[in-house]
C-alpha cells in the first residue's frame, strides 16, 4: 500500500472524484474576483486608485479657504473668481464645489447652485461629515425652488 | 507855409490813427486768435488726452510644492515676466539667482483684479523637474502655493502704435525732473513758455559752430509742437507754437505742463511700437518704476530727448553714456545734485534690461477674444481707454503648442516630400486647442502654421469632417442600451442611401466577426460602429449631436457613424470636455475680466456650467476611450512618452484629407487637427498625422499631467465578464475572463452562454 501510493500518489482518488462531480448539475457562478492574479484583463479602474495625497490638492484648498473668506465678507463675485482657479488646480477638490454651490446660492443664481451641490455630492461620497453638509446644502436649494 | 504845416499834420495825424488803429486790430486779432487757440488747448486737455492702448494678459502661474515643471518652459517664462538673473541671492525686484537645485526670486508686485500682493523673496527647492518646496527667504516659511503674475500678451493699439504708462508728477523724483530741465529748458520755472534767454543763448551757439547745435525752445513749446502742430518747419508754424506755448503758460500750472510733457516726450523704439513718457521708458531701460530710478539712470533718460535713437543705450551704450555724463556735470553746476551724486553718476556704467520686440504672442487666440470682446467695447475703446484684459491663456502651453504644431508639420513633410511642395499659402495645415475641461478654459490656440500667411483661424471657423472622432457621440447614445461587453456585428453590409448603396469599410481589416463594444471603438472599428448606430436609430444620433451643441448641420445618414458631417474644431474639443467633465458641458471661455485703468472692474466672466449627459455615462465613456490609447488605434502614444493616464480618440476621413487626436485627461483636453485648406489628402491617419504633435505637446507639460485619473460615480460598477461573450464569466469556465465596467441598470444578468 505504502509502495502503491509512494509510485501513483493520489491521482486515480483525486481523478475518480473529479469525474463524478461532473455528472452533477453545474450551478454558473459569477467570479467574484479575477481566477488568479493575471488570468483576468483589467481596465483602467482596477490599475489606478489615487493612493498618496496629491500636493494639488493642498494648493487647492488654499484658494478654496480664501473662496470660502470671501464668501463670508460678502464678496460671492470674487469669490467665485478664486473657486474657479481652485478647480483648475485640482478638479478632484470637493469641498471647492460645495463653496461654488454657495456662492451662486449667495447670488441668488438656483439653477447655479444646484449643478455645483450635485458635483460636491460626487466628490464627496467619502467624507460623512461634508456629506452631511452637502445634503443640508442640497435642502436649502431646494426650498429656493420650490 | 501854413498851408504845408497843416498838410503835414494831417499826414501824421492820419498815420498815428491808422496805426493806433492798425496796432489795436492786431491786438486784437490776436487776442481772438489766442482765444481760439485756448479753446483748442482746453478741448484736447480735457478731454482724454493720450490714448492708451488696452492690453492684454495671460492668466497667472500657480506654483506648488510637489509640481512638475518643464525646466525650460519655465525660466522661458520667467524671462518673458522680467526676472533677469544675477550671480548672487536676489535683492530687489526681479532679480533671479540659480543655486545648484535651488532658484531664488524676488517676485515683482502682483496686481489683478481683486487681488493685490506685495512682491517678496522666495527660493524654490527642486528634486529634478519637481518643486519640493517653496520657502519665502525673509521669514523661512513653508509656502503651499505662489502665483506668478500674469504675462503681457498683446496691447490693443490705435494708429500710432505708442506705448505709455502715465505717471502722475508728484511720483516723479526730483532728480529725474532736475535732469529733464537740464537737458531741456532749465529756466523752464523762471520764463512764461518763451524764453528770450534761451533764443540768444541758442542764436549765439549755433552762430558760432555755423551749424544748428542748440534749441531755443523751451518745453512749453515743444509741448504745443508735440502736441498739437505737425513737425513741418515754417514761420507761420513757428508763430502758431509761439502763440500757444503763451497761452498754455497762461491757462496752465507749471507743474500741468511739466507732468503733460514727461508723459507725452518720445523716448525710444521698441520693435514697431513707439515709447512715449517716462513712466514706460524707465520700465522700457531700466526695468522699473518711475520712483525706484536712480541719478544716473534718471539723467540717461533725459539724455534721449534729444534723439532718442541716438543716444539709446541699446544702440550705442557709449554715446547713451558720454550724454549722460554731461548732463549730470550740468545738473552739478546748476547746484541740483551733490559732488558725491555726480561722482557716482561718472563711475556707474549703463546697463539697460534688455527688451524682446514685441510681437503678439498668441495672435489667434486674440483674434478669438477680440471677436467676442465688440460686443461691450470699439475698436477705438480698445486702443485708447488702456483696459486690462486678462484672459485664460497660459502661455507656456501656447508656446508649447505652436512649437509642437510647426514641429509635427515639418516632419511630415520630411516623411512625405510630396506634402511640402505647396506655396506657402496653400501649404499643410494644422490647429490646436487645448482646454481646462472642468472649467473651458482655453489654455492655448493655434489656428494655423503661421499667422503672418493666414489669419484663417482653423480652431475656430474651419468646417471639417471629423472621422472616427465622431464616433464616441455614437457609442455615448449606445449606452442607453448597449454595455461596453456588448457584441457588435463586424460583417460588412451595405446601406441604401437616397438611392444609392454604400457599403462602409474597415481601414485596416478585421477576421473577427463581432467585437465588444469597448474593442469596437478601441480599434474605431467602421462596420460595427456603423451597425451599432444602425441599431440604435441615427436620429438620436443627430438629437445627440445637438445635445452637444454641435452647430454645423448633420443629417440622420448612416455615414453620420463614421463622422462624415462636418464641425468646427472648438465645438468637438468643447463636446470632449463633457467626458472629462463629469457630464458637465463648460462653455469655452477666452476672457475672464476686463478692468479700466484705474483698476475697477467693467466685465467678469464666471464659469456656467449645465449637466448634458448623467456622470456614469461620462465616466464610461472616459474608460471607453481610455482602451483607445492603451490597446487601440492610439496604443503608440505608450512609445512616446506618454505614461499617465489618457482617454483618446483618433479620426481619419476619406483619402485622409483630415486627421485628429483628441485626447484628455481630468485636468487636460488638447485637439489636433492636421490637413489643407483645400482638401488634398495628408496621406497618413489621425495617429501617424496628429497623434505625435499631441504626444510632443503633452510631453512639455508636466505641469498639466500629474498623472491622475476620474473618480468612479457611484452609479459604476465593475463585473468580471467573459471576454468572448461579453456576458458574466463562469467561473473556471470562461478561458478569458475579464473586468468591465456598467452603468448601475444595465449590469448584464446572463451567465457566459459559450461557457455554461
Amino acid at each position: 500500500m505504502i509502495y502503491f501510493r509512494q509510485r501513483i500518489g493520489w491521482f486515480p482518488l483525486v481523478w475518480i472524484c473529479m469525474s463524478l462531480s461532473g455528472c452533477a448539475t453545474v450551478m454558473p457562478a459569477p467570479a467574484p474576483r479575477p481566477l488568479d492574479g493575471s488570468a483576468a484583463v483589467k481596465t483602467e479602474e482596477s490599475i489606478s486608485t489615487e493612493t498618496k495625497p496629491d500636493p494639488r490638492a493642498t494648493a487647492s484648498l488654499q484658494f478654496t479657504e480664501q473662496g470660502r473668506i470671501l464668501l463670508e465678507r460678502g464678496r460671492p463675485d470674487d469669490a467665485i473668481a478664486i473657486l474657479e482657479q481652485a478647480l483648475s488646480i485640482y478638479p478632484n477638490n470637493g469641498q471647492n464645489y460645495y463653496y461654488l454651490a454657495e456662492a451662486w446660492l449667495t447670488k441668488g443664481d438656483i439653477l447655479q447652485a444646484d449643478e455645483w451641490n450635485r458635483l460636491a455630492k460626487t466628490y464627496l461620497l467619502d467624507d460623512p461629515d461634508w456629506t452631511k453638509r452637502v445634503r443640508e446644502q442640497r435642502v436649502r436649494i431646494r426650498k429656493f425652488i420650490k | 507855409m501854413e498851408r504845408q504845416k497843416s498838410s503835414k499834420s494831417f499826414i501824421i495825424r492820419h498815420l498815428v490813427r491808422i496805426i493806433v488803429w492798425g496796432s489795436v486790430a492786431f491786438i486784437l486779432m490776436i487776442t481772438l486768435y489766442a482765444w481760439h487757440l485756448s479753446a483748442v488747448i482746453d478741448k484736447r486737455f480735457s478731454a482724454r488726452r493720450w490714448s492708451i492702448p488696452s492690453r492684454v494678459y495671460s492668466d497667472s502661474t500657480i506654483l506648488y510644492p510637489g509640481q512638475s515643471l518643464n525646466p525650460k518652459s519655465f525660466r522661458e517664462k520667467l524671462g518673458r515676466l522680467g526676472y533677469r538673473g544675477f550671480p548672487h541671492a536676489p535683492m530687489k525686484k526681479g532679480d533671479m539667482y540659480e543655486n545648484g537645485s535651488a532658484l531664488e526670486l524676488y517676485l515683482y508686485d502682483l496686481s489683478m483684479p481683486s487681488k493685490q500682493r506685495k512682491g517678496f523673496p522666495l527660493r524654490f527647492n527642486f528634486q529634478g523637474n519637481r518643486i519640493a518646496s517653496i520657502v519665502h527667504r525673509d521669514t523661512g516659511e513653508q509656502l503651499p502655493l505662489v502665483e506668478l503674475e500674469p504675462e503681457e500678451i498683446m496691447f490693443f493699439f490705435g494708429r500710432d502704435r505708442e506705448q505709455r504708462r502715465l505717471v502722475s508728477i508728484n511720483e516723479v523724483p526730483l532728480h529725474l525732473k532736475y535732469a529733464v530741465l537740464t537737458a531741456e529748458d532749465s529756466r523752464f520755472y523762471r520764463h512764461h513758455g518763451i524764453d528770450p534767454r534761451g533764443i540768444l543763448r541758442a542764436l549765439y551757439t549755433n552762430i558760432r559752430h555755423g551749424a544748428i547745435r542748440q534749441g531755443g525752445s523751451t518745453l512749453t513749446q515743444q509741448l504745443a509742437k508735440n502736441y498739437f502742430l505737425t513737425p513741418e518747419r515754417t514761420v507761420r508754424r513757428k508763430v502758431k507754437e509761439f502763440l500757444m506755448a503763451l497761452t498754455m503758460e497762461v491757462m496752465y500750472d507749471k507743474d500741468v505742463i511739466f507732468e503733460i510733457y514727461l508723459n507725452e516726450i518720445y523716448l525710444g523704439q521698441k520693435g514697431s511700437i513707439a515709447v512715449h513718457g517716462i513712466g514706460e521708458a524707465s520700465h522700457f531701460y531700466f526695468g522699473k518704476e518711475v520712483q525706484k530710478l536712480t541719478v544716473a539712470e534718471s539723467a540717461a533718460i533725459a539724455g534721449l530727448i534729444k534723439g532718442p535713437n541716438h543716444y539709446s543705450p541699446y544702440i550705442d551704450p557709449e554715446r547713451c553714456r558720454n550724454r549722460r555724463d554731461s548732463i549730470s556735470q550740468d545738473m552739478y553746476r546748476n547746484g541740483w545734485i551733490t559732488k558725491e551724486e555726480l561722482e557716482e553718476v561718472l563711475e556707474a556704467s549703463v546697463n539697460p534690461v534688455g527688451y524682446s520686440a514685441y510681437r503678439n504672442k498668441a495672435p489667434y487666440f486674440i483674434d478669438y477674444l477680440s471677436g467676442q470682446l465688440p460686443v461691450f467695447y470699439s475698436a477705438e475703446d480698445l486702443a485708447s481707454r488702456g483696459l486690462s484684459i486678462y484672459t485664460t491663456l497660459d502661455t507656456q502651453v501656447q508656446m508649447a503648442a505652436e512649437r509642437a504644431l510647426k514641429r509635427g508639420l515639418a516632419r511630415l513633410e520630411r516623411a512625405n516630400p510630396t506634402l511640402g511642395n505647396s506655396p506657402p499659402d496653400k501649404q499643410l495645415q494644422g490647429a490646436i486647442i487645448v482646454m481646462h475641461p472642468k472649467t473651458g478654459y482655453i489654455l492655448a490656440m493655434v489656428g494655423g502654421r503661421d499667422y503672418s500667411v493666414s489669419q484663417f483661424n482653423r480652431s475656430t471657423q474651419a468646417r471639417r469632417q471629423p472621422g472616427s472622432a465622431f464616433k464616441p457621440f455614437v457609442y455615448l447614445t449606445g449606452l442607453d442600451e448597449f454595455t461596453p461587453s456588448s457584441l457588435l456585428s463586424n460583417e460588412p453590409k451595405s446601406y441604401e442611401i437616397d438611392g444609392t448603396i454604400w457599403q462602409p469599410q474597415n481601414i485596416n481589416p478585421v477576421a473577427e466577426n463581432g467585437l465588444r463594444l469597448r474593442t469596437a471603438l478601441a480599434r474605431s472599428d467602421n462596420l460595427a460602429t456603423v451597425d451599432l448606430a444602425m441599431k440604435i436609430g441615427l436620429k438620436r444620433i443627430v438629437n445627440t449631436a445637438l445635445m452637444f451643441r454641435f452647430s454645423t448641420p448633420m443629417k440622420a445618414q448612416p455615414s453620420l457613424a463614421l463622422g462624415a458631417f462636418e464641425v468646427i474644431p472648438l465645438e468637438l474639443a468643447r463636446a470632449y470636455c463633457t467626458f472629462a467633465a463629469d457630464g458637465v458641458q463648460p462653455y469655452p471661455v477666452s476672457m475672464k475680466t476686463v478692468v479700466d485703468e484705474n483698476g475697477r472692474i467693467l466685465e467678469r466672466r464666471h464659469l456656467k456650467i449645465e449637466r448634458i449627459i448623467p456622470p456614469e455615462k461620462a465616466y464610461m465613456m472616459s474608460s471607453l476611450l481610455r482602451s483607445v490609447v492603451e490597446e487601440g488605434t492610439a496604443r503608440s502614444l505608450k512609445w512616446r512618452n506618454i505614461t499617465f493616464p489618457v482617454a483618446g480618440k483618433t479620426g481619419t476621413t476619406n483619402n485622409y484629407r483630415d486627421a485628429w487626436f483628441v485626447g484628455y485627461t481630468p485636468d487636460i483636453i488638447a485637439l489636433v487637427w492636421v490637413g489643407f485648406d483645400d482638401g488634398s489628402s495628408v496621406f497618413a491617419q489621425g495617429s501617424v498625422a496628429a497623434l505625435p504633435i499631441w504626444a510632443e505637446l503633452m510631453s512639455a507639460l508636466p505641469q498639466y499631467t500629474p498623472g491622475s485619473w476620474f473618480r468612479k460615480p457611484s452609479g459604476v460598477v465593475m463585473r468580471i465578464v467573459c471576454s468572448q461573450s461579453g456576458q458574466l464569466a463562469v467561473k473556471n469556465r470562461c478561458p478569458e475572463p475579464m473586468e468591465e465596467i456598467f452603468l448601475h441598470m444595465h449590469v448584464p444578468g446572463e451567465y457566459c452562454r459559450f461557457h455554461k
